[in-house]
């Protein structure tokens, strides 16, 4: 294939979509519009399979001048496994989207975020990249607040507000870089990054407005409320695909493989193992497994981090790490994908077909845990073998503390599987849709075969020893989980209730309960009063100082009479005495004046 | 006198005389208003292409009368004016269509369409003028021509406003007026000159020449709405929608800002003025008047309102483009004289369809408009994160050059007004947005008037669309030639190298 119409194919990738979004607003367009929508994201599947890498496409005209490209093989797998998801989700969405009043409006913002999500790939400089993360983050608002309820307006509200204070975050990170760097492009950013004196500024601003879109700890708090609230094929490119986002910014704007960053690769590591054992304790408190699948993601994309801090202390392993960051990227991305996906589908169908459905939902489950012979597997293992790159004090604790990761993590989605347990196999007659179904399939067949398609040959990971590594913790995982389950059964018999089913079941209920969201029930407890003052200051009491100030004038102003006083500076005036004062003193101010001069 | 001379001179004849034929018209001969109105626009847009390729190709377009014994009434067209001069053509000729679709049946149009027509005339002198006394002389005569549209109305609240408005700016004006004339006492010449034309003055001299610019800037500062001298402008918005929306993007608010541009770079020259000591002060004012027209326009219930803080605080980005006094700060200062006027003419547009179409002046009544009116919508979103200051639009790059451009000057204090104006930009919008895409549309509208299929008048809709396709294609399309950030870039080079 020549040159010329790879370069306009990923031109097409963003292009097509917002063509979409725009056509939308022709109301005869609409049907058709539909039909393509899902489709949009086909140019990019398209790139990302048949296309070498080493692709680019110089846009001058472009912002400030741009360039977008798909450079490596990273970019290559990012760019599949999000183009993927988005086609699927489309698709699955035409189906699940009841409502055909909404559905129009739905799309508009499906198709813009997807535009958003596939432009960041390809692009290779900050200010395009910029423009399609700022593109993606404003229009999924609308897939957040899409049903309108209470929930999901509240969500929309902490989302955007979050997303604002990221997009800042990120502009004056980018400003910065690009006068340290003295240029936009991402390569010359990195290496200028290493060496700017405000280095450690631009990384903190970086660290915080990725993070806030891949839901590192503190930051997090937006991503449990809003990827459950949107319908169901919006959390699924939400959490499997838009939250890479973040991930990828960091991998374009830190020095990764530059300079050693000894300290930011120990903060990164520590937020992402926090984040790691934080996601999966809340999430297995929560009821909603939407809710529980975006803790998970929290946990997910908190080994994600660690790994990206691995990248920033050794430097000279970075190009291994990016693959191992990436594939798991892959693997997350169509797992969770998947997952939620599966949700969707669970509550669509009944009976036997449920059953099924339940059953196959382990497949992606099994592989989010890292049981053997599962992608999970592969990727916790590639990592692993990563670790010897960290730097000394560190190896030992995360060696011990990463299978500890994987049992928290077969835990959660234990309680996953067993929230979704399909307890009363009564058929409502309800027959799933082949549009739900087929979609979910595939990408469920998706997240279990590509993830290996792409993994290096390492023969190191069939090792007994790696086997049983990845063995012990599912295997410890699912152990507790039935043990939870048969006491509650137990304890449920024994007080006399009848356990009839799932719903019923107290181990549901004796669980803490954490409200989705956690800390931020806590965070608002505090800001709302002082936002309340602020509003109260800036609303009320800055024009009533500023009316005050101004009647005061005004008093003094009124509180001399200036008809009088100037009638009796006339009066005076008329005394020839003063007037003899007053022109010798004009005599004297001309003297000094004349002699001066 | 030369061929180009005359170019300047029918710039300004081609709204002075329509305007001054308008006014003996009656109110009933629409026909022949719009068709003198229009061919006026036509006319000027043409003659500022003409003039845009000719100074593109070197050309020097320049006419002086004598107008007192050594001071001369200059006109002409360098850069910086043509920047100003190509705003108002453009936005003036789609104003006028907006202006045909929104008097369709209100009294006294003769009357306002003529002081329309002089309004345009004076700002064009302001953009032309080639020294401080012309300047001043179209800056006064646009406040004479203001007043009437101000109070078109003639209610209690729009005199009122008009009496506010005459009382700030002859005050600035009789400033303005003092400091010009000491400055002409102690130079002897008041050409605006690249540069600036004080570099030659001695030490002694420094005190008068700072006291002068605090004189000039707060004559200046009345105009482009610097707070404390902002007042006016919130009140001002009574005026009917085409008068704000030409208010806000061009005419009074821009002259102020465009005269400060002026006075820092060609009567001061930025570098002596950073010299002098007095641009530090004036960008702090500058970064005062940026957060706290956002903080005021937080709370304003009335979208016109909203519209009127936000622009004290978003033409105080030029302001502080130019007292930054660095070269890639001139240019974030400089275009964004268009781009503001781009995104906030797109605002006040669609500000006036919806009070024109459904009568909804009120931000809490704006639940659902955008299923009733998409397009409108569509643009007000537009000129909205424009403002925000989101990519691609005209507004990003303005803030991008800023802050780079106050790097590279060594203020970093600036990315916290810049990045504070943003978010504070976000919370007055956004709910806005969020309201008119995602609220409940109510069951009837406060005065909603049928215009069939369409949403509303075309006259009505074109114009903000366009000026929309204007503020997103300076953004996307920054790096093409003629585009505003190029033109500004070329004003950049010839002030700095």
């Amino acid at each position: 294939m020549n040159e010329t119409a790879t370069a306009l194919a990923s031109l097409l990738v963003v292009i097509w979509p917002s063509l979409l979004a725009g056509i939308m607003v022709f109301k005869a367009a609409r049907t058709a519009v539909l039909f393509l929508a899902p489709w949009a994201a086909l140019p990019a599947l398209f790139l990302a399979v048949f296309v070498t890498p080493g692709i680019a496409l110089p846009l001058p005209w472009l912002l400030l001048g741009s360039e977008l490209g798909l450079v490596n093989h990273s970019d290559r797998l990012f760019l599949l496994f999000v183009a993927l998801l988005w086609w699927l989700s489309g698709m699955y969405a035409r189906v699940y989207l009841a409502h055909p009043l909404g559905r129009p409006r739905f799309f508009v913002y499906f198709l813009l975020s997807m535009t958003g999500n596939l432009g960041l790939i390809l692009a290779q400089d900050l200010l395009s990249f910029y423009l399609f993360f700022t593109l993606m983050s404003f229009s999924s608002y609308g897939l957040v607040v899409h049903e309108r309820s209470i929930e999901a307006l509240r969500a929309g509200r902490i989302y955007i507000i979050l997303m604002v204070l990221g997009e800042i975050a990120l502009f004056a990170a980018m400003v910065l870089a690009a006068s340290a760097a003295g240029s936009t492009g991402f390569d010359t950013v990195r290496h200028g990054l290493a060496q700017a004196a405000t280095r450690d500024l631009i990384l903190l601003l970086a660290f915080a407005g990725f993070g806030i879109k891949a839901g590192v700890l503190g930051l997090h708090v937006w991503l449990p409320l809003a990827h459950p609230v949107a319908p169901t094929p919006a959390s699924a490119v939400l959490s499997g695909a838009m939250i890479k986002a973040g991930l990828l910014g960091w991998l374009r704007l830190l020095p990764l493989g530059t300079v050693a960053l000894q300290q930011w690769g120990e903060a990164f590591m520590i937020a992402g193992l926090a984040a790691a054992f934080y996601g999966a304790g809340v999430g297995g408190t929560q009821k909603d497994p939407k809710t529980l699948l975006a803790y998970s993601s929290i946990s997910q994309m908190g080994i994600l981090t660690m790994a990206v801090g691995l990248g920033l202390a050794a430097p000279e392993a970075y190009p291994a790490i990016l693959a191992v960051i990436t594939l798991y990227a892959l693997h997350h991305g169509l797992c969770k994908g998947a997952l939620f996906l599966g949700v969707g589908v669970l509550g669509a169908c009944s009976g036997v077909q449920r059953r099924w459905v339940w059953c196959t939902l382990w497949l992606p489950a099994l592989a989010i845990a890292g049981a053997p012979l599962t992608s999970g597997m592969v990727v916790k293992g590639l990592l692993k073998a990563q670790l010897v790159n960290v730097p000394g004090p560190w190896v030992s604790a995360v060696h011990t503390l990463l299978p500890w990761t994987a049992l928290a993590t077969t835990l959660l989605v234990g309680r996953l599987l067993f929230l979704l347990y399909p307890a009363q196999p009564e058929d409502s007659g309800r027959l799933l849709p082949a549009g739900l179904l087929w979609p979910w399939a595939l990408l469920v067949a998706a997240s279990a075969v590509l993830p290996w398609w792409f993994a290096p040959h390492a023969p190191s990971l069939w090792s007994r020893a790696a086997v049983l590594g990845s063995l012990w913790p599912v295997l410890l995982g699912c152990g507790l989980t039935l043990a939870a389950v048969f006491r509650g059964v137990y304890r449920a018999r024994q007080s006399g209730a009848m356990p009839s089913g799932a719903a019923q079941l107290p181990a549901r209920d004796r669980m803490p309960r954490i409200p989705p969201g956690d800390v931020l029930v806590l965070v608002s407890r505090c800001i709302i009063p002082v936002f309340a003052h602020g509003r109260h200051l800036a609303g009320e009491r800055l024009p009533q100082w500023r009316d005050a100030w101004l009647a005061a004038l005004r008093r003094l102003w009124d509180a001399v009479d200036w008809w009088r006083s100037m009638g009796r500076i006339e009066s005076r005036l008329t005394h020839w005495l003063s007037a003899l004062v007053i022109l010798v003193l004009l005599g004297l101010v001309m003297a000094v004046l004349g002699g001066n001069g | 006198m030369n061929g180009n001379a005359w170019v300047p001179l029918l710039m300004i004849a081609s709204s002075l005389l329509p305007g001054l034929i308008i006014f003996g018209l009656t109110d009933e001969r629409a026909q022949l208003r719009i068709v003198l109105n229009l061919s006026g626009a036509l006319v000027k847009f043409a003659l500022v292409g003409w003039m845009l390729w000719g100074v593109y190709n070197g050309h020097h377009y320049e006419v002086r009368l004598a107008l007192l014994p050594e001071l001369e009434l200059v006109l002409l067209a360098d850069a910086l004016s043509l920047l100003y001069v190509v705003l108002s053509a453009i936005l003036w000729l789609l104003t006028t269509v907006y202006a045909v679709g929104h008097l369709d049946d209100s009294p006294h149009r003769s009357r306002f369409l003529g002081f329309f027509s002089l309004c345009i005339t004076t700002t064009v002198g302001v953009a032309m003028s080639g020294n401080l006394i012309t300047f001043l002389l179209f800056y006064e005569l646009l406040t004479l021509a203001t007043y009437p549209l101000v109070v078109h109305h003639g209610t209690d609240v729009a005199r009122r406003a008009g009496r506010s408005y005459l009382a700030y700016t002859l005050f600035g004006g009789a400033l303005l007026l003092l400091g010009t004339v000491w400055l002409y006492t102690v130079t002897g010449t008041l050409e605006f000159t690249p540069k600036g034309f004080l570099y030659g003055l001695g030490d002694e001299q420094r005190p008068a020449l700072k006291m002068i610019f605090v004189m000039l800037i707060a004559g200046l500062g009345v105009k482009a709405a610097l707070v404390p001298l902002h007042g006016w402008l919130p009140q001002a918005m009574v005026a009917p929608a085409p008068v704000s929306a030409l208010l806000h993007a061009v005419a009074v608010v821009k002259a102020g800002a465009f005269g400060i541009v002026r006075v820092v770079y060609d009567v001061y020259g930025a570098e002596f003025a950073a010299g002098l000591g007095v641009t530090a002060p004036l960008a702090w004012l500058a970064a005062i008047t940026i957060i706290y027209g956002s903080l005021r326009a937080l709370f304003q219930d009335n979208l016109k309102r909203r519209l009127a803080f936000s622009t004290v605080s978003q033409v105080s980005y030029i302001v502080l483009g130019v007292a930054i006094a660095g070269p890639v700060a001139t240019i974030g200062g400089v275009v964004h004289v268009v781009h503001q006027g781009f995104m906030k003419i797109t605002l006040f547009f669609c500000a006036g369809n919806l009070v024109d179409t459904l009568g909804i002046h009120k931000v809490s009544e704006m639940g659902g408009v955008g299923r009733r009116m998409p397009w409108t919508m569509a643009a007000f979103t537009v000129g909205a994160f424009g403002m925000i200051g989101a990519p691609p639009l005209a507004g990003f790059i303005t803030k991008w050059y800023l802050g780079l451009g106050a790097l590279e000057a060594g203020q970093g204090w600036v990315i916290f007004v810049l990045t504070g104006s943003s978010m504070l930009n976000a919370a007055y919008f956004l709910p806005v947005l969020h309201a008119a895409w995602f609220g409940e549309p109510p069951d009837v509208w406060p005065k909603e008037r049928d215009f069939g299929r369409k949403e509303t008048m075309w006259a009505l809709l074109l114009p903000p669309l366009i000026t929309a396709a204007m503020a997103l294609g300076a953004g996307l399309l920054a790096s093409m030639p003629f585009s505003p950030l190029g033109w500004a870039k070329l004003i950049a080079t010839r002030e700095f190298y």
